[in-house]
């Protein structure tokens, strides 16, 4: 069977002007990574502000061109599809749903956009739209709108009509739920894998909260510097994380209980820098169990226990 | 307080392009006289509520004897033309360039930006010399000559903006969908940038009306008889010391438009970009 999305060793370098006498730096924002997502997987992505999770959302989606490497779904390459098949594929729900939907444009229109782009007009248009705006969970009568008259998980909401509407087989959910409001957050992830389940979706979700990830996903990837550090089923990876990153973005997160502080997490205060890798193991001017052989040795991904682990010291 | 006093220009200045508009059109049916008729025997006649002035010229009469009232209704014609007509061109040719190097960037926008770099070194008053040099004066000389040379400020807002709005998730969003280009360009970009340059419409509105004054003022503008603002008061400016209005009155007329047109763009932009922004 093939996956529903498969990633081969992508890269994409961003060049940054430095100023006219300086050179131009080069930013390795996501470096050299594979995975694959089965058919109606959902496949979770965590990691800190910067590590290029948002980067390779926009590679899988075909909205930046990789520098190489490449990226497949449903076996054919992306790189090869013109956009109206692309988008009858995958289809992106973004962050931010106040910069996500146009704000000059109604509701109505702007679910409907997919399927005007696909040449479908008219009365089938009209029926497909309004029976998306039910399914996401708002009212009709909302088409006539504009965005600036809904709330947040409204206009979530017809974020994900708009990525459905198509009937996409795959969405990338680009950090979905971070930009609203706690008590609207489980609804939308409520929805979303309803969703999934009654459409036979796959889910690239991305997010840097640990909690919604394991809520939604089936398996998990950790990013950190561009490369993924470690891969495992979401289960194994929340009960035994193998890698050190892992242990510590696990334990970064807050208690519920008062007093307790925020946890020291032994991450220490150096901020990864994109533009300047540090050679060897990337991670290791971070890490609490670095060894001298970490900064000369870069790490291949291994399997460890069903574990994709990159660490020479697992 | 100052809410209210915002709405009040924009209000007022409403009022006065409509109403200058208004009468520019209606032209033919509301001047009392034939503004092209001479009468040498009722030259400089003054206004009819100064001392000697008459019922039947009710801003009285200028060096040749023609009614001041109905050229000055018809100047309203050619200020307005001229305002229209250049900014519909120049904005086409601002809105495109901007747009264009805006969205697609890279070496495309640095061909754009060479483009506005040129014309921006290029006098204005020195071309439209030469044009009329070479080709004589007349309306569609003026508007061609301001339509094809006022059109920076439009390519620089419209490149400003777009470059804005094109990194937004909404165009992100476009493109997955399998929006082409043009489609993304004109529903997607152009929709959240206009009220910007509405607001450059209006000012290069004003500035287009000033430079014809200018231009005929000079005598490279609008050839006489027809009755424009700048001409009349290049005419007037000969006998401004004895009778001061023939040259008062159209420069009020001048003044009163500007500030109706700077007015109006100025509350456009509040109202617009506050209205449909959260």
């Amino acid at each position: 069977m093939t996956a529903a999305i498969e990633v081969r060793d992508a890269t994409r370098v961003f060049r940054q002007s430095t100023g006219v006498f300086s050179g131009d730096r080069l930013i390795r924002a996501v470096d050299g990574v594979s995975f694959s997502v089965e058919s109606g997987g959902c496949l979770g992505i965590v990691g800190e502000s910067g590590c290029g999770k948002s980067t390779l959302a926009r590679l899988i989606l075909g909205l930046l061109p990789t520098t190489s490497g490449e990226v497949l779904v449903e076996g054919q390459r992306l790189a090869d599809m013109d956009r109206k098949a692309r988008a009858r594929l995958i289809q992106p729900v973004f962050q931010d749903p106040f910069s996500s939907l146009n704000p000059r444009r109604r509701i109505r229109d702007i679910v409907a956009m997919p399927l005007q782009a696909q040449g479908i007009t008219g009365r089938a248009q009209a029926d497909r739209v309004e029976e998306m705006l039910v399914r996401v969970g708002l009212p009709g009568a909302i088409g006539d709108r504009v965005p600036a008259q809904l709330s947040g998980g409204q206009r979530q909401r017809v974020a994900i009509a708009r990525a459905l509407v198509l009937r996409p087989r795959i969405v990338v959910c680009d950090e979905p739920t971070s930009a609203l409001d706690v008590s609207v957050q489980a609804q939308i992830l409520n929805l979303l894998d309803e969703l999934r389940r009654d459409l036979g979706l796959t889910y690239v979700f991305i997010s840097h909260n640990l909690a919604v990830v394991e809520h939604i996903s089936d398996r998990v990837a950790v990013m950190y510097l561009g490369r993924m550090v470690e891969q495992a089923g979401t289960d194994a990876l929340f009960a035994a994380p193998k890698h050190p990153y892992t242990q510590a973005l696990l334990a970064s997160v807050l208690t519920p209980e008062p007093g307790l502080g925020v946890p020291d997490v032994g991450l220490g205060d150096l901020y990864p820098d994109p533009a300047n890798v540090p050679p060897g193991c990337r991670f290791h001017p971070r890490c609490k169990l670095a060894q001298a052989r970490c900064a000369l040795e870069a790490p291949v991904p291994r399997e460890v226990a069903g574990h994709r682990v990159e660490c020479l010291l697992v | 307080m100052a809410f209210q006093l915002r709405r009040l220009a924009l209000a007022l200045g409403f009022v006065i392009v409509i109403g200058i508009a208004l009468v520019a059109l209606l032209a033919p049916w509301i001047t009392p006289q034939d503004p092209f008729l001479q009468n040498l025997d009722a030259r400089m006649a003054p206004p009819s509520f100064m001392d000697g002035g008459t019922a039947a010229h009710f801003l009285g009469t200028d060096q040749l004897g023609r009614d001041y009232f109905s050229r000055l209704i018809y100047g309203a014609r050619i200020s307005m033309l001229i305002g229209v007509l250049v900014v519909v061109c120049s904005g086409l040719i601002g809105t495109t360039l901007g747009v264009v190097g805006g969205f697609f960037g890279g070496r495309i926008d640095a061909v754009v930006m060479f483009i506005i770099t040129c014309r921006l070194s290029i006098p204005l008053i020195l071309v439209a010399l030469t044009v009329v040099a070479f080709v004589g004066s007349s309306l569609t000389v003026v508007v061609l000559t301001l339509g094809l040379l006022l059109w920076e400020r439009f390519a620089v807002v419209a490149r400003t903006t777009t470059m804005q709005v094109r990194n937004l998730d909404y165009i992100a969003a476009a493109w997955a969908a399998g929006c082409s280009r043009p489609y993304i360009l004109l529903r997607e970009v152009l929709p959240n940038i206009v009220h910007h340059l509405i607001v450059v419409a209006t000012l290069e509105m004003a500035l287009a009306i000033l430079l014809e004054a200018a231009l005929s003022f000079l005598g490279l503008g609008v050839p006489p008889p027809l009755p424009s603002w700048g001409l009349m008061i290049a005419e007037a400016k000969d006998y401004m010391y004895f009778s001061p209005w023939v040259i008062l009155v159209p420069g009020i007329a001048l003044f009163v438009l500007v500030l109706g047109i700077n007015l109006l763009g100025d509350g456009l932009r509040d109202r617009l970009g506050a209205t449909r922004d959260a």
